[in-house]
């Protein structure tokens, strides 16, 4: 071995091993304090607050599809399932009920990939025949004051209604071969519940938290013998999070879903670091 | 310099589009030969389409001798072979011939008769005795426009007349004033001739059409016919004003059973109440059944057959997968049945029975014998052929079945099979054949219903492509073919693009028709248990007949066709999708099913509505009444205006857990088949119901809270 390699490999290694107090000054990625060096400057606890509220309104989907050799057709066919859809519900005359319409989507009937094909497809041959799909949301609002007798009624009445218009409840399009490659989980729920007035209540899960991380911190200091000092650095471990979107979603960021009927919980987890001061030495003590 | 080359360049690139047009052109034609076809007729050899080749050029050049005598190169066993003739028709090479005759002119007409008016003379003197049918076609077939086929086409004519072959004879008197303007016989004499013929096979279009073209030339001339003497024109008023057998199934009343007289009279319904009685085979076949027993059984396509019904005065018989049983219609009470339903869970424990088609499985009825198409589920051999079977309809004792007779050995019958008169017809192909050595033939079988005996086996075609692949558990996809019978002829849907027209009586292949459809697929290999199937579900067509148009859609086409049989020519035709189905048709409208029910507009060929019910409508019974369409959902009975296709009212009945089904008129009944119940609706007066509404019945607790 050379000098100038013996000189190169005690260079790396004088300084790798220098940088480690300066890394343990930091959280890591995940928010937790490095394990082996410890903080410290001061206690860093995870502060949680939780407040639970029912959900709001209620939502349902439904696919409105058609498709034929010539397009005139699919229109027809196309507007006459949504047109009977909307008509449907407008009949039930219930004020907190309303059909939202998404995008609409014009492709080719059976034009998804087929797993089953592997470098080729079966005979396309064929003519394309087109098709038209929309999805719409029947949405009612106002649920949180009905009790579940009454809001097993309405969804009975809803989802009643809608099968009886000729609408697809439910996610039949999707595609289950994707949701088993991938590990996904199907959801096969008819109804969704939606929490969207969530910024009291996250307000609230806040107040919680970092009360919470008062209180370890306190008891912390009480058993460490130091003084608690100031917060000086607060980190979001968790709380409720913008939905993540996709450029065709259009569904609004700002909600938290539930499957079931059931208090939905806002979470939020804060990481608070205090500064802790030696305790003044008492007289007498040596 | 540059002006001169883009010239250049652009004359030479110019003929290009016209290639692209004759390319396009030709990939658009139907022909019996083309070798994407899944189903060829019996095709003629290359010879006789060199000689009708031949024909066109010497006829071009005048040289008539030579012309005509290629004509006469055809052999005799070629004669009722195919060839492709006009507007997508596929025809016997006898017609063609005599088509191409007729149409020659004068000139070479007069070099026509010079040569061959000896030949048919001598023919038509030996037309006499047992060989007279079979002469007289000869001549009519090979020398009808010499100075004798005239006389050839009328004796013809009075034969098949005389038989109750009236689409033949009319056929051979319409030839007649068409083809033989030179004629001795009387022009008015062989019009009503035609006219009663085509009255009595029930095609009235056509006797208003030879009622408009007689006015102006013979209707003051006085014909004596049947012993009765008048003039044309009273002979073809009194004709028209008769009222003649019921031209097609298309009258919105198609799916009735029973009394025709009691329900044809029906022109609406009225659903209320609940059941007058119910039979809950379902019920009965999972009975002991294993909770794991239970799911195995759910999850078999045989847990979700819809059993085929048909009604005999008071007796209602059913076909559950190869179980018969009969029912009294009053009180539902079972009558016999040929085996328990229970052993049918035998069935969900072999997963190879999902080979095998429910929809196969028929029954029908007729003066105290029901006749049945179905296989046992048992029989470990789960690629053995359906069998037909004849019981005594009292007491359904067996009288003779397909599997006893050598007959049907080397057959294997499908699709429906339908009962005119004493007459049985079925289609049947050559069984699969695993080494593919020959591509299967499909067949129409004419049987006679008392014995099973055969009378005729006509082959209608071989397949392109059989079954390609063989495996456990893999059933045979592809679509049932569906018969329909008219005044002395059968038609044979096949649902492989060929839709063809036999005499009922002979069994003689008159023609078909090639109608766009999938080509033979060239899928890949790569298969598995639980391999989705690409085949859309939707119930295959039986042709629909309304006035003179027959309407058609193949099981695997994307175009809907009417057609006038009668007349061979292509009325419309309209790309609808793959997935539509016919399920009827009044003198305006043509009613779809598949996805959704729909309406087509005649006149101008335009969808009119379309209404997606609970499960859709590719498989299911439906009711076409004047009064409103009916269909049994899973969700229950649904009623349809049939002008705006809104749903008027549902009523829940009393069927509810079951996938849906059929539905019937039988009398004083609606009868709703499931694949778990079968259940008689009393039809109550219409003032009962209240449209709009959705009927549950008093005498049933409420199955929806959400129907308040």
């Amino acid at each position: 071995m050379t000098r100038l390699r013996i000189a190169v490999l005690a260079t790396t290694l004088t300084l790798s091993v220098a940088s480690s107090p300066a890394r343990a000054q930091f959280f890591n990625e995940s928010g937790m304090v490095p394990q082996q060096s410890g903080n410290i400057e001061g206690f860093s606890v995870t502060g949680k607050g939780v407040v639970s509220a029912k959900p709001n309104r209620l939502e349902i989907d439904l696919d409105v599809s058609a498709s034929s050799e010539l397009s005139a057709d699919a229109i027809v066919k196309y507007r006459d399932a949504k047109k009977r859809l909307q008509d449907a519900f407008t009949a039930l005359k219930l004020k907190d009920v309303t059909v939202e319409e998404r995008g609409m989507l014009v492709d080719q009937k059976g034009a998804e990939y087929s797993p089953y094909f592997f470098d080729y497809q079966p005979n396309r041959r064929n003519k394309v025949e087109v098709q038209i799909t929309r999805k719409l949301v029947v949405s009612c609002s106002e649920i949180r004051k009905l009790d579940e007798e009454a809001l097993l009624q309405l969804v009975a009445k809803l989802l009643d209604v809608a099968q009886d218009a000729g609408g697809k409840v439910g996610g039949q399009n999707q595609n289950s071969y994707y949701y088993y490659r991938y590990g996904y989980e199907m959801n096969n729920g008819l109804i969704r519940f939606i929490l969207d007035d969530y910024e009291k209540l996250e307000e609230e899960a806040y107040a919680k938290a970092v009360e919470d991380a008062q209180s370890r911190a306190k008891r912390l200091a009480k058993l460490s013998g130091v003084k608690l000092g100031p917060v000086t650095a607060v980190r979001e471990a968790s709380s409720p999070r913008d939905r993540q979107t996709t450029q065709a979603d259009e569904i609004p960021r700002k909600r938290l879903e539930a499957s079931k009927f059931q208090e939905i919980p806002v979470k939020v987890d804060l990481v608070v670091r205090f500064n802790a001061t030696p305790l003044p030495e008492k007289a007498g003590q040596p | 310099m540059s002006a001169v080359r883009l010239a250049i360049i652009t004359l030479l690139l110019l003929p290009a589009h016209a290639l692209g047009q004759t390319k396009q052109d030709d990939a658009a034609k139907i022909s019996n030969d083309r070798p994407d076809r899944p189903l060829q007729l019996p095709p003629a050899s290359s010879e006789v389409k060199e000689a009708f080749d031949d024909f066109e050029r010497f006829q071009k050049r005048g040289a008539w001798e030579r012309a005509l005598k290629s004509l006469y190169t055809v052999p005799d066993d070629q004669a009722l072979r195919f060839v492709d003739g006009q507007n997508g028709f596929i025809i016997p090479v006898a017609r063609k011939r005599r088509d191409v005759l007729a149409g020659i002119p004068p000139e070479g007409q007069a070099a026509y008769r010079l040569f061959y008016d000896d030949e048919a003379k001598k023919l038509l003197e030996e037309a006499d005795g047992p060989s007279e049918m079979k002469t007289l076609e000869r001549v009519y077939s090979a020398y009808f426009n010499t100075t004798v086929g005239d006389n050839a086409a009328d004796r013809l004519g009075d034969l098949y007349f005389e038989m109750g072959r009236f689409d033949r004879a009319a056929d051979c008197w319409l030839a007649l004033l068409r083809d033989h303007a030179d004629t001795d016989l009387s022009p008015a004499l062989v019009s009503v001739k035609a006219a009663l013929a085509l009255s009595n096979a029930g095609r009235r279009g056509e006797v208003v059409a030879l009622r408009r073209d007689m006015a102006d030339r013979y209707a003051d001339e006085k014909v004596s016919i049947g012993g009765r003497k008048a003039t044309v024109a009273e002979h073809l008023d009194r004709l028209l004003a008769k009222e003649g057998p019921t031209i097609g199934n298309a009258a919105l009343s198609s799916p009735t059973t029973g009394s025709p007289k009691e329900s044809g009279a029906v022109t609406s319904l009225a659903l209320n109440g609940s059941a007058a009685w119910q039979l809950r085979f379902g019920e009965s076949i999972v009975a002991g059944m294993s909770p794991p027993e239970k799911i195995q059984w759910d999850s078999n396509p045989l847990s979700g057959a819809v059993p085929s019904v048909t009604v005999d005065g008071e007796t209602l018989y059913a076909n559950l997968l190869g179980y018969e049983f009969a029912l009294n219609l009053k009180n539902g009470k079972m009558i016999w049945r040929s085996g328990s339903f229970h052993n049918l869970d035998l069935a969900a424990a072999q997963p190879q029975a999902r080979m095998v088609d429910p929809s196969k499985f028929a029954i029908f009825t007729s003066k105290g014998k029901v006749w049945s198409l179905g296989k046992d589920l048992k029989d470990p051999n789960q690629m053995a052929s359906f069998r037909l079977t004849c019981r005594r309809a009292d007491r359904g004792d067996l009288i003779w079945q397909s599997s006893d007779l050598s007959e049907y050995a080397a057959v294997e019958l499908v699709g429906t099979p339908i009962l005119s008169g004493e007459t049985i017809f079925v289609v049947a192909k050559t069984p699969m054949n695993q080494q593919q050595q020959t591509p299967p033939h499909q067949y129409v079988l004419a049987i006679r219903a008392n014995d099973g005996k055969l009378i005729w086996k006509t082959e209608i075609g071989m397949f392109r492509q059989g079954q390609r692949y063989f495996y456990y558990g893999m059933a045979d996809n592809s679509p049932l073919p569906r018969l329909y019978h008219q005044a002395g002829s059968v038609y044979v849907d096949t649902h492989e693009g060929v839709l063809a027209r036999l005499d009922a009586v002979s069994g003689e292949l008159d023609w078909g028709y090639g109608y766009q459809t999938d080509p033979v697929e060239s899928s890949g290999r790569f298969f598995f248990y639980g391999m989705p199937n690409n085949t859309s579900n939707t119930r295959s067509t039986v042709p629909i007949r309304s006035g003179d148009a027959l309407f058609i859609k193949g099981a695997k086409s994307e175009k809907l066709y009417a057609l006038d049989p009668d007349r061979m020519k292509v009325i419309w035709e309209r790309p609808i999708a793959k997935s539509a189905r016919v399920i009827g048709a009044d003198d305006k409208t043509v009613y779809l099913g598949g996805p959704e029910l729909s309406a087509l507009d005649m006149q101008t060929r335009k969808l009119m509505w379309a209404t997606r019910v609970p499960g859709g409508s590719a498989e299911s019974q439906v009711l076409l009444l004047p009064g409103g369409i009916w269909q049994l959902t899973s969700r229950g009975i649904f009623e349809i205006d049939p002008k705006t296709g809104a749903v008027r009212r549902i009523f829940r009945g009393d069927d509810t857990g079951s996938d849906g089904g059929d539905l019937y008129l039988a009398g004083k009944f609606v009868l709703a088949v499931t694949n778990r119940t079968i259940s008689a609706y009393p039809i109550a007066p219409p003032a009962v119901v209240r449209p709009g509404e959705i009927g549950d019945g008093p005498a049933v607790t409420k199955t929806r809270a959400s129907d308040d």
